[in-house]
């Protein structure tokens, strides 16, 4: 059976007791201030264009508003009086199966948890955050999509969301470490694994060691570079959370666990998340929450590390080096739901002769598509790529040749766009650009490997 | 104080109180405590929620819709002036037609029913606003439009009184029922908006 109907399956195999059972799922996950979001909305519309997917499709069901509609119209009736007393009046509706199905295709295929919407609603309405309560109890109720869930399930089962073998992790970090050596000149250059007591601990994405090494090369020739005690665990190295996206504290919190055990184990002082939107925003902000423990030690991102490297003279770049044009992609968790703004801007301005910023960037940037799990939920792949178009014009319009993106997710969505929208871009990570700009070490520029320039 | 006026002090006192169990209700579903440690200050993110947040740049979707939101603000300050003299009636304390306050209220009311219009031939006009809207949507906006009208009918001629007092207990009974409430709900999510991004840095926004 596909993935699609296996969700179809579940979907028309809900019986009254399911759906009650989902609602009592979704009131657990509202909190006051999502029970008051659920009855401020006015329709004003003026979310429309704040989405990525409705600026790209102009549908109704697209339109953030819309999103929340069939929440609130399911809180309104189950949860409100005037709901039950009027809701013909007050749009309210039962949760049935058509509701359900809804739900699925409001929280799962029209959004990607960007939270844009949340900044541009005029009455103040956190509107992901509702979403993802949404997400949450359909995550529960089993009505996910599959392969979503399969990425979350390799996590918990293997310790990593690609489940790579401990063997082939460990060789990987060994070949990556001799390319290191060959490339900064230096035979001493190590990448440490399990170094007790270390200053660091840096966290990868899976995607790294699998399809992109020279991305952990570069990290690791920054940290070489800056003189860092550092170290990458043998274990628990994976820094991806799609607890996340299944929004459910129980995934969320046993994958985070994997993280907090190797900080445990090797008593490392910072915990280092490497350029991973989704994975900081699990780390920093939701784990704590989700293990309802407060971390005893601090959770930076990479791009704060290098840029304190910077401010303390540990790192040495030529903007010559890099002379095409270059622009920034701001991901919608690490900058609008993770509070890392600045950071990633004065490390490139340090780093590139000619850096322009998109229009709109920062907390408003858009996102480029592939966030809140979309790259892995095949049956929306299309809905995707076309939300991807409005991310793809905003690079067209910079001029850039390359796009510099600190998130592996949207790496991997922006490559997809490069295709789809005839781009030629190339995309590289911050700690790339880093690498290929240090001048302290004798580096050979890091190959084009995400990407082709069109000359 | 004659029956029209008892009534809208009972329809008021229930509105009110009917919006308070609506708020404590909602507050009932619980603040979880918070264990990631704040990169930025929550007050400071309710502040600016409050504050520069509503002003007509800090957002897209208003700096690209300011006929919308200049209509939306011309409505509330036309609703508030309404509220404003129906107070005044309660209290025998009508203002003097010829007045300026009578006349500076009647701008306000003037262009609150402007606004009030304005959003409706908005609302049905917009295919995806008319796709957005419930029948709620409607009688809200009559229903408070009216309320303005009959204000500033009622600056020009005593004769609209009576209808201005009736339609203030409609109005007033309607309000925990349909979108009114956000005149509560509006303040509460703010703040929650304000607190969640502003813990996270992310408020004040930077542009």
């Amino acid at each position: 059976m596909s993935e699609i109907d296996a969700l179809e399956a579940r979907l028309a195999a809900l019986t009254d007791e399911d759906l009650s059972r989902g609602l009592d799922l979704f009131r657990a996950k509202l909190g006051g201030a999502e029970a008051a979001y659920l009855q401020t909305c006015v329709r004003c519309g003026l979310c429309a264009d704040a989405c990525h997917y409705h600026r790209t499709d102009h549908e109704l069901a697209s339109i953030p508003a819309h999103k929340l509609a069939q929440v609130a119209a399911v809180f309104r009736a189950h949860f409100t009086a005037a709901g039950r007393l009027a809701p013909g009046l007050t749009g309210a509706r039962r949760f049935d199966r058509d509701m359900a199905r809804a739900w699925v295709e409001a929280v799962f295929g029209r959004c990607s948890l960007c939270g844009r919407c949340s900044l541009n609603c005029t009455t103040g309405i956190h509107i992901s955050a509702v979403l993802k309560a949404a997400r949450g109890a359909l995550t529960e109720m089993g009505l996910i999509p599959p392969d979503l869930l399969q990425v979350v399930t390799t996590s918990l089962e293997t310790g990593n969301n690609m489940g790579i073998s401990r063997d082939d992790w460990l060789e990987t970090v060994q070949w990556i470490e001799e390319e290191m050596q060959q490339d900064v000149g230096d035979p001493a250059a190590r990448i440490p694994v399990d170094k007790q007591g270390a200053r660091v601990l840096f966290t990868v994405n899976p995607r790294e060691p699998k399809f992109f090494p020279l991305c952990l090369q570069a990290s690791a020739t920054v940290f070489h570079a800056a003189g860092e005690d550092w170290t990458v665990a043998s274990e628990g190295w994976d820094l991806t959370n799609y607890g996340l996206f299944s929004a459910s504290p129980a995934h969320g919190g046993a994958i985070a666990a994997n993280l907090m055990a190797s900080m445990d184990r090797l008593g490392c002082g910072t915990l280092v998340i490497g350029e991973c939107g989704h994975g900081f925003a699990a780390a920093r902000w939701e784990a704590a929450e989700w293990l309802q423990k407060r971390p005893g030690f601090r959770i930076v991102s990479f791009l704060e590390l290098m840029e304190e490297y910077f401010q303390q003279g540990r790192l040495h770049v030529d903007p010559a080096k890099i002379t095409e044009r270059a622009t920034l992609h701001d991901p919608c968790n690490t900058v609008r739901h993770g509070g890392i703004i600045e950071p990633q801007r004065a490390i490139l301005r340090r780093c590139l002769a000619d850096f322009v910023e998109m229009t709109p960037n920062r907390a408003e940037n858009f996102c480029c598509g592939g966030g809140g799990g979309q790259l892995s939920m095949s049956r929306y792949r299309q809905k995707r790529l076309q939300s991807g178009g409005v991310k793809a014009e905003q690079i067209r319009r910079t001029g850039a040749r390359l796009v510099v993106a600190p998130c592996h997710n949207c790496i991997d969505q922006l490559m997809e766009l490069n295709r789809e929208y005839k781009l030629g871009v190339v995309i590289k990570t911050v700690a790339e650009v880093v690498a290929d700009a240090l001048v302290r070490t004798p580096a050979q520029p890091l190959e084009e490997h995400h990407g082709t320039i069109a000359r | 104080m004659d029956a029209l006026r008892i009534g809208v002090v009972v329809c008021g006192l229930g509105a009110g109180g009917a919006l308070a169990l609506q708020a404590a209700r909602a507050r009932a579903y619980g603040r979880r405590p918070l264990y990631a440690p704040a990169a930025g200050s929550a007050a400071r993110g309710v502040l600016y929620a409050f504050g520069p947040g509503m002003s007509p740049t800090a957002k897209e979707s208003t700096r690209t819709h300011p006929w919308a939101y200049a209509l939306g603000v011309a409505y509330h300050l036309g609703v508030f002036a309404a509220f404003g003299c129906l107070l005044l009636l309660l209290f025998d304390a009508a203002p003097d037609p010829a007045g300026i306050p009578a006349r500076a209220f009647g701008v306000l009311l003037f262009a609150g029913v402007l606004g009030g219009l304005g959003l409706l031939v908005r609302r049905y006009t917009t295919a995806h606003l008319r796709g957005l809207s419930v029948p709620d949507d409607a009688v809200a906006n009559l229903l408070t439009t009216g309320f303005v009208a009959l204000a500033a009918a009622r600056l020009r001629s005593p004769a609209a009184e009576p209808a201005l007092l009736a339609t203030a207990m409609l109005l007033l009974c309607y309000v925990p029922l349909g979108k009114i409430r956000h005149c509560v709900f509006f303040l509460v999510s703010r703040r929650h908006l304000g607190r969640h991004f502003g813990r996270r840095g992310t408020f004040p926004l930077r542009h």
